[in-house]
């Protein structure tokens, strides 16, 4: 966004100037998930990612070479999901090679680095926005002629990651694949929807228990948000509902022995890197199913389980917790409707899902592993 | 004897027993405020093993308190391994923090210490984020006691440093305080840098801890916390009289045949191993150790007979009345002690400090 009148005026009449008529027609305008106009002159040929993460989206639309436009990005992909990282990084060796900016959620950077790597467009997670227009990064990059995106696939995955693909899809020149993606994302969802909305069942409760065992403190878990949503949308009712006011929050370990929820659900990844053996439940790509059990079972021996129904009845999950993060959170809604209603979703197969979704869209190759439950056998 | 020395006799017997009757009536009123105290402190533990998302009643809690052999496993579990451990800790950690803050605040001869404010619980905060943000323990130990043995042997690091420095010659009582000030701002600064360089999760997994919850609390924990306070407590009793000569200045209590240097050191080190444990397993609770002895001092005054257990018992009361309230604002939630405990605590600290007739500092 830029400031006075005048410097836009100037603005554009360069850029009338350097690209000349031609050029225009090519303008592209988008709407991002912050309700901002935006306009580009042309396909992004060099994207900054605000979030390393958002390779996830990327990868989608150009499994050839989802890197190939990256010019830098911010390094969360290799610490907070470091089973796929290496598994791009295996695919694409030039990954290691592009400039990562540090920093954590207010999404801050250098704007004198970014501005040397010459992007075309910054792409933002939505939670960054504050920040960034606290510190008028927005207008500096503004004056530089390279625009701010704001996409999302966290705080609000349900509502916002396909209008988030839309988006890349117009200024990356790749709207057929987000349409495509877009199409399979929401034929996969309503096959959990559809099904739910006729039925109409009895709502068993859900715990979903948020990076359990990540430290001894329990428990962290999602308000009417994110998981929260997925819970609903599988036909749960989530036991935080009502007391966690928005995505994250912690819950009384009482309150959880006091809701007797039907199912308990532990959200998982390979946190080495943060905490080396501790007790999370290591779940991902191609991930140790031993292990991953032992810890779940460890988990149910905590205070706040003490003789609640899912440890009782064996319903006692666990999934990978970057679905809270990507845009497979419908394969994520698929997994919890089976858990919850297994009558109903006989003939689902969140697995062949997963193994569609990497087959048509994805550089790299499904392997199993994205979760467990102490149900199975 | 003549009439005259006789009358002057009974005119100094009079004052006397005047002098013997009035110190007696100030005890008595301080007994009295700590007996108090007392109960104030066992109804709030009560009532914080009463309450709770179970919804039990009351019976209920007695009956798993006395006989937990005729209540549900559920109930016994909620009573014993969630409520009681918390609402202890609250005590014990409640009256470390503020003994620890009454007597840095005596031995430095400055109302503004405590242990937050003197970089103890900033050199603990950067030993646990150390361990939460990148898993480094300072210490090789078990991985579930990483965080809280970092910040434990981060805090008594910074003590044995402003102790160091201050033997140097020449360092006054002013100059450990600009020390301490130094340290906050160093740690302060590592906090930030951790957080730069951490994940999203280690970062909220930081200030959560920085936040400080008794929610953390467990047995094992709090008989250690229990028996440091336990240890601590009469050692510094026994140097009750010499700590009162020591608000009086260094001087002066060097004249009343006080060592004022080997009583620094000594209080210090009990002092910071009571803050250190405390912060270790709760994470970092501002408020209590800067005004629970304050609260102690208008109540009782600066004799060390009453200020001490005064302190303690002030501390516990508001950590203990602090964790009935943060269970109780959003049920089914804990919000944070340390959050609650300012909140709550300035209002009626406010309320003391205005209403004191005389300064108390």
């Amino acid at each position: 966004m830029l400031n006075s009148p005048r410097l836009k005026i100037l603005l554009g009449t360069l850029i009338t100037f350097a690209c000349g008529a031609t050029a225009m027609a090519d303008a592209i305008t988008v709407t991002d998930v912050a309700g901002r106009e935006i306009t580009l002159d042309g396909p992004a040929e060099r994207v900054i990612l605000g979030e390393g993460r958002q390779i996830y989206l990327l990868g989608l639309l150009e499994p050839e070479a989802p890197f190939a436009h990256v010019v830098g990005w911010r390094e969360d992909f290799s610490q907070a999901d470091p089973d796929n990282y290496a598994r791009y990084a295996e695919r694409f060796p030039e990954i290691e090679a592009i400039p990562t900016f540090g920093g954590f959620k207010d999404g801050t950077f250098d704007v004198e680095q970014a501005a040397s790597l010459n992007p075309d467009v910054v792409l933002m997670n939505i939670e960054a926005k504050a920040a960034t227009e606290d510190a008028a990064y927005d207008d500096k990059l503004a004056q530089l002629g390279i625009p701010i995106v704001y996409v999302d696939f966290r705080e609000d995955p349900i509502e916002h990651t396909i209008p988030s693909m839309r988006i890349i899809g117009q200024i990356m020149d790749d709207e057929e694949a987000a349409e495509e993606f877009i199409e399979f994302a929401e034929t996969q969802l309503a096959r959990v929807t559809d099904v739910i909305a006729e039925a109409n069942p009895e709502r068993p409760s859900v715990f979903i228990d948020r990076a359990g065992g990540y430290s001894d403190e329990c428990c962290m878990s999602f308000g009417p948000a994110n998981f929260g949503d997925y819970v609903t949308l599988a036909g749960g009712s989530n036991i935080a509902e009502g007391i966690i006011p928005n995505s994250f929050g912690n819950l009384n370990p009482e309150q959880i022995i006091a809701a007797n929820p039907d199912h308990v659900v532990v959200t998982g990844g390979n946190w080495d890197a943060y905490v080396p053996g501790g007790n999370w439940v290591g779940v991902g790509p191609g991930s140790d199913m031993q292990s991953a059990r032992a810890k779940l079972e460890a988990l149910t021996e905590r205070t706040a389980m003490t003789g609640i129904k899912a440890v009782e009845s064996g319903n006692f999950h666990a999934i990978w917790h970057q679905f809270y993060n990507s845009p497979y959170y419908f394969v994520a809604v698929q997994q919890l409707a089976k858990w919850l209603h297994p009558e109903l979703f006989e003939d689902l197969d969140p697995n062949a899902t997963m193994k569609e979704l990497h087959e048509r869209f994805l550089p790299i190759d499904y392997e199993t592993g994205y979760w467990i439950s102490l149900h199975d056998d | 004897m003549t009439t005259d020395t006789r009358m002057t006799e009974t005119a100094v017997t009079d004052r006397l027993s005047q002098g013997r009757a009035f110190y007696h009536s100030q005890v008595f009123r301080r007994q009295m405020i700590l007996a108090a105290l007392v109960l104030a402190l066992f109804f709030s533990l009560c009532v914080d093993l009463a309450l709770g998302p179970a919804r039990y009643s009351l019976g209920e809690v007695v009956a798993a308190l006395f006989t937990p052999d005729s209540v549900s496993q559920q109930a016994r579990v909620i009573v014993w391994e969630i409520r009681m451990p918390v609402a202890l800790m609250a005590l014990v950690v409640g009256a470390s923090l503020s003994v620890a803050g009454a007597q840095m605040q005596t031995i430095l001869s400055n109302p503004l210490a405590s242990p937050f404010t003197l970089g103890i619980s900033a050199g603990a905060s950067f030993g646990a984020a150390l361990g939460l943000a990148f898993g480094v323990a300072i210490v090789p130990a078990a991985i579930e006691f990483v965080v809280p043995i970092n910040a434990f042997v981060m805090a008594m690091f910074t003590a044995f440093l402003i102790h160091a420095l201050s033997l140097k010659r020449g360092v006054t009582v002013e100059t450990i305080v600009l020390i301490d000030i130094a340290m906050v701002f160093i740690f302060n600064s590592l906090m930030a840098l951790i957080q730069f360089f951490a994940s999203q999760e280690a970062v909220s997994a930081v200030v959560f801890w920085t936040m400080g919850s008794l929610t953390k609390a467990t047995w094992p924990k709090f008989w250690i916390a229990l028996s440091i306070l336990a240890l601590s407590m009469p050692l510094l009793a026994r140097h009750g009289w010499a700590l009162t000569a020591m608000r009086l200045g260094d001087a002066k209590a060097e004249s009343m045949g006080v060592n004022p240097r080997a009583l620094r050191l000594e209080v210090l080190v009990l002092v910071s191993l009571l803050a250190a444990i405390a912060v270790a397993f709760v994470g970092t609770i501002g408020f209590i150790g800067l005004v629970g002895p304050h609260i102690a001092r208008i109540l009782l005054g600066e004799d060390q007979r009453f200020f001490l257990p005064g302190s303690a018992l002030c501390g516990a009361l508001i950590l203990s009345v602090g964790s009935v309230i943060s269970k109780i604002i959003i049920p089914g939630t804990i919000i944070p002690i340390g959050i609650i405990t300012s909140l709550v605590g300035i209002p009626f600290f406010l309320f003391l400090v205005l209403n004191h007739k005389k300064a108390s500092w």
